[in-house]
């Protein structure tokens, strides 16, 4: 198979799920971080034994909540990953809850390795805050991204969500500019989706929270795009802008139908092969299964699918779509192409294509168009 | 292959052929699961529910579509031991032409009512059919251990409505094995012998048949007179085809080889037929080295009421569909159908059925039996269309409709529609049925708080949603029979409907003048709901005469698009999209614009 040079590590613990979370996260499990760390580093270490992988160009740390681990956790694992070889210039991501940003953490962060910063931010406005269950205030949030790039980190990243009910577009873009303005080089914008298995699912779908329509969640989507751009941001995928130079080689990787290694319970690989056939893995979802599991062999692979050559290019297709500044990805579905051209959804780019802003609105349906 | 099985020679007096005939759910199928277990014609540890219907479609719905065919040994309180030949039949409307079919090959027939629901519509058109076939009747009053049961009531009711006498009622509860015994005495009592001569040449009645994928076409028979052997010439009477009979056997319920069949006797016969067109259910076998000199009466043909096209949605699987629809004709002798080409939808068959239910039970074989992906669209009746130039022509198709200009007068077809029910709901049946186009004829008050009304009602308002609404309107109370009384003129007019601005012919209906615009505004409306968002906004028009008498639209697609799609989600993302895509494929595609099935058949009910 193709040797890997992406490494993701998945902590699957919370002090909290919020209610609008379908991630594979837990609270109140304190207790458990310790033999998950553990058995976190075999895995990585056996991985690193038995798989074509490195030297590791990106490492992401996500949860969950990874800033929940002490630096010495933290050390432990990056050794491991060490082990396995990491490229010069390495970009290794930690993902963080802004109540456990503070400069002691921070340093620790930096001397483990750690060279870029994710700061789950997601809004600043009390009521919103309230309502998507994050315990941290919007003070907290922008203090966290001040201490984050006081403390030295130069990569930060903030992920915040719009469409959230109760929030109009005015004070979404305020938001916004308050997280620009304290110095992101990154930031993710999703829309607040509902997803069937959360409480916030049940909720919609008992009539007791009303989600904003498509066209105000629409109109907030563009207004901060087109904001972003206006301030020197690239908009380099559906959800995602960085200043120059800044773009997350590590979600490039996985957009440009790279192969990556994920390690952690229920942290999904993929793998390519030889014959341009791709390997789908998946861990086991539970903690403490895991734990068990990756302890006792250094491995808790649950289950795995392999696409032809065929479908892999259909996926590759599917996934490249998402990077706005065109993809070659889609250059063995001629008829599709010309049908997403003409129904005004695809434009032609350089030898590739693009999205256009319709395609960005109906980007499953473009998506869907190059599968089998 | 069934085992070969030693002949148990039984003289004819000792043979019995009956049915069992009831309205549908009033458990005649429960009661032959018990008969075949008192006989011992199956084992307790292979009896299954409902072990005659063969069709998975039937143990699923748990109604019986078709009739079914089984030989039972039963040793009477006389000491004789009995052959008896049971045919199980369906109960609902549509299927009344099984029933008959069944009749015909039988002597007598046991006649199921349920104690808590009493006599229905069916109950009473399956006993006139018995009735003309000169049947015994054997009434058994079923479901006694129910808690509504009021078996007195329905007996009384049987002597009253259908002339049985009471003291010939039996109580039964088939769930509980009561008064199987009963029954069984009753049926070798009362269900006279066969007549026919065994010795006489052969004429035995087909009833039904089946494609073996191995043995080729398996004919159902009733030998009426002499005695079908193996190794004899079998000759078709109507289509004059012959065949060497490699095999006849009986049902027990299994295919069982036996030496001979003889007069009196229910079985089938394997003659390595490979056309399922030779072998007519209706037809009669006779020996062609001893040829009869006359064919049985056969059945009254059965002709279709409703006329529907059915499309492949993928046009590759025509051909497929063209080899399904002749096997299942084999078996569904009620099925009629013809090539259609439709410019909306392509090339498919123009199907004829008795009814709703037996339109949508096709369908449902032909998907699941030949994994065929079918379109249907909605169902009309025939109409007999007059020209100015005195020619007369048959339209079971609305798109088919000569210009107004060319048309003198149309004619459709007009039904006596029977309907029982209790008294409380006879205001809401008659309001319906006036809504309907219905003419009310009678009005007769039967034991039981039971009230049989009459109407004379076109055709095509019955198979729009009448028996829904009547079912809705009675809290399902009420029952439904009907037959076909002939044809009347009519002041109606074709609706065409336009999606994305092309017309879609599919969709065209024959409505009543009167009604016309406001069925067009209805169907507009429905269709809006029906017709999912596209990538471009999609304009729904209703046309009378090219006049567009109501616009709907449906908005474009707004927003479709994936938040987060990181390593981890891409296997959920894409087997997502897989699932809306084979979920696509039901659609049909008509210019650029994806319909579902449903829309096809939105006009039913635009009430």
């Amino acid at each position: 198979m193709e040797r890997i040079h992406s490494l993701y590590l998945h902590v699957p613990f919370c002090t909290w799920v919020c209610k609008y979370c379908d991630f594979n996260a837990y609270a109140v499990l304190e207790g458990l971080i310790p033999p998950y760390v553990e058995a976190l580093s075999r895995e990585v270490e056996l991985a690193g034994a038995e798989l074509p992988i490195g030297p590791l160009d990106t490492v992401f740390i996500g949860g969950g909540t990874p800033s929940l681990l002490t630096s010495a956790q933290l050390h432990q694992v990056l050794d491991r990953v060490r082990g396995i070889g990491l490229a010069p210039g390495a970009e290794i991501t930690l993902e963080a809850n802004p109540s456990n940003v503070t400069s002691e953490q921070v340093d620790g962060w930096l001397q483990a390795g750690v060279n870029r910063l994710s700061v789950g931010v997601q809004s600043l406005q009390p009521d919103a805050l309230r309502f998507l269950e994050r315990l941290h205030s919007g003070t907290d949030a922008i203090a966290a991204l001040r201490t984050a790039r006081a403390g030295g980190f130069s990569n930060i990243n903030a992920d915040l969500l719009y469409g959230v009910p109760g929030v109009n577009l005015a004070s979404w873009l305020e938001a916004l500019d308050a997280v620009l303005a304290a110095g992101v080089q990154h930031l993710s914008a999703y829309e607040l989706t509902v997803e069937s298995k959360t409480r916030l699912g049940q909720e919609v779908r008992t009539g007791l929270v009303r989600m904003p329509g498509d066209d105000e969640q629409l109109a907030q989507y563009w207004a901060a795009a087109e904001r972003l751009v206006t301030s020197g941001y690239e908009h380099y995928e559906i959800s995602n802008w960085s200043l120059p130079g800044f773009a997350c080689r590590h979600n490039l990787a996985a957009w440009q139908y790279r192969p990556y290694l994920g390690c952690g319970a229920g942290a999904h690989s993929m793998f390519r092969r030889f014959d341009r056939s791709t390997e789908r893995r998946w861990n086991i979802k539970g903690p403490q299964a895991y734990i068990k599991q990756a302890s006792a062999s250094g491995h808790a692979v649950a289950g795995s699918e392999t696409l032809s050559p065929e479908r892999a290019l259909g996926e590759a297709a599917m996934i490249g779509v998402r990077l706005l500044d065109g993809t070659t990805a889609a250059r063995d579905f001629p008829a599709q192409r010309t049908q997403l051209i003409s129904a005004g959804l695809l434009a032609e780019q350089d030898s590739g294509v693009r999205l256009t802003r319709r395609g960005i609105e109906l980007a499953n349906q473009v998506g869907a168009a190059f599968l089998g | 292959m069934p085992d070969k099985l030693r002949r148990v020679s039984t003289p004819t007096r000792l043979t019995r052929a009956i049915s069992v005939i009831a309205h549908v759910d009033h458990g005649k199928t429960t009661l032959s699961d018990r008969l075949l277990e008192y006989t011992g014609t199956v084992a307790p540890r292979d009896m299954v529910e409902q072990v005659l219907d063969q069709l998975d479609l039937e143990r699923e719905r748990g109604i019986t579509i078709k009739a079914q065919a089984v030989r039972m040994l039963y040793k009477a309180d006389d000491g004789q031991t009995y052959q008896i030949n049971l045919i199980d039949t369906p109960g609902h409307v549509d299927f009344s032409y099984e029933v008959s079919r069944a009749l015909a090959a039988c002597d007598g027939a046991i006649l199921v009512v349920d104690a808590s629901q009493g006599i229905e519509a069916q109950t009473l058109a399956n006993v006139h059919q018995a009735l003309d076939h000169n049947l015994k009747i054997v009434p058994v009053v079923n479901k006694i251990d129910l808690p509504q049961a009021d078996p007195e009531l329905v007996r009384e009711e049987i002597e009253k409505v259908i002339g049985l006498p009471a003291e010939s009622v039996i109580f039964a509860s088939a769930r509980q094995g009561i008064g199987t015994k009963e029954i069984l005495e009753a049926v070798v009592r009362e269900v006279p012998p066969p007549t026919g001569d065994p010795t006489a040449p052969l004429r035995a009645l087909i009833f039904d048949a089946k494609f073996d994928a191995y043995r080729g076409v398996v004919t159902y028979v009733r030998v009426l007179e002499g005695t079908l052997r193996k190794g004899v010439r079998a000759q078709m009477m109507q289509t004059g085809k012959s065949f060497e009979v490699d095999e006849v056997g009986i049902f027990r319920p299994e295919r069982t080889q036996v030496d001979d069949l003889s007069a009196g006797e229910v079985g089938y016969l394997i003659a390595n037929i490979r056309n399922v067109r030779d072998s007519r259910v209706g037809d009669t076998v006779t020996d062609a080295a001893r040829p009869a000199s006359a064919p049985l009466p056969g059945y009254r043909h059965v002709t279709p009421m409703v006329f529907a096209g059915l499309f492949p949605t993928d046009s590759d699987q025509y051909q497929q569909l063209k080899e399904a629809l002749e096997k299942l004709q084999l078996n569904d002798a009620a099925l009629v159908y013809e090539p259609e080409t439709s410019a909306a939808l392509g090339f498919g068959f123009r199907c004829g059925f008795l009814g709703l239910l037996h339109m949508e039970i096709v369908q449902e074989r032909l998907e699941r039996e030949f994994n065929l992906t079918l379109l249907g669209t909605a169902p009309t009746v025939e109409y007999r269309v007059r020209l100015r130039n005195g020619e007369d022509v048959p339209v079971d198709n609305p798109d088919h409709l000569p210009s107004p200009s060319e048309i003198e007068s149309i004619s459709e077809p007009i039904v006596l529609a029977t309907i029982v029910v209790p008294s409380a709901y006879v205001g809401n049946m008659m309001q319906l049925s006036q809504e309907r186009r219905g003419q009310y004829l009678n009005t007769v008050y039967e034991p039981g708080d039971r009230v049989v009304l009459t109407y004379r009602m076109p055709l095509a308002e019955i198979i729009h949603d009448y028996y829904d609404q009547l079912k809705s309107r009675s809290k399902g109370y009420a029952s439904l029979d009907y037959e076909l009384v002939g044809f009347e003129e009519a002041n109606l007019v074709k609706l065409d409907v336009l999606v994305g601005g092309s017309p879609v012919d599919a969709l065209s209906m024959i409505v009543d003048r009167s009604k016309a615009q406001q069925q067009g505004r209805r169907l507009a409306e429905k269709l809006k709901t029906l017709i999912p968002r596209q990538l471009f906004e999609v304009p729904i028009q209703a046309a009378i005469g090219g006049k567009i008498v109501a616009r709907e639209t449906v908005p474009a697609m707004r927003k479709d698009v994936t938040a987060k799609c990181y390593g981890g989600d891409v296997t959920r993302k894409r087997k997502l999209l897989e699932k809306q895509k084979e979920g696509k494929k039901r659609l049909k595609r008509v210019g650029n614009v994806e319909i579902p099935q449903e829309a096809f058949m939105a006009v039913l009910s635009l009430d």
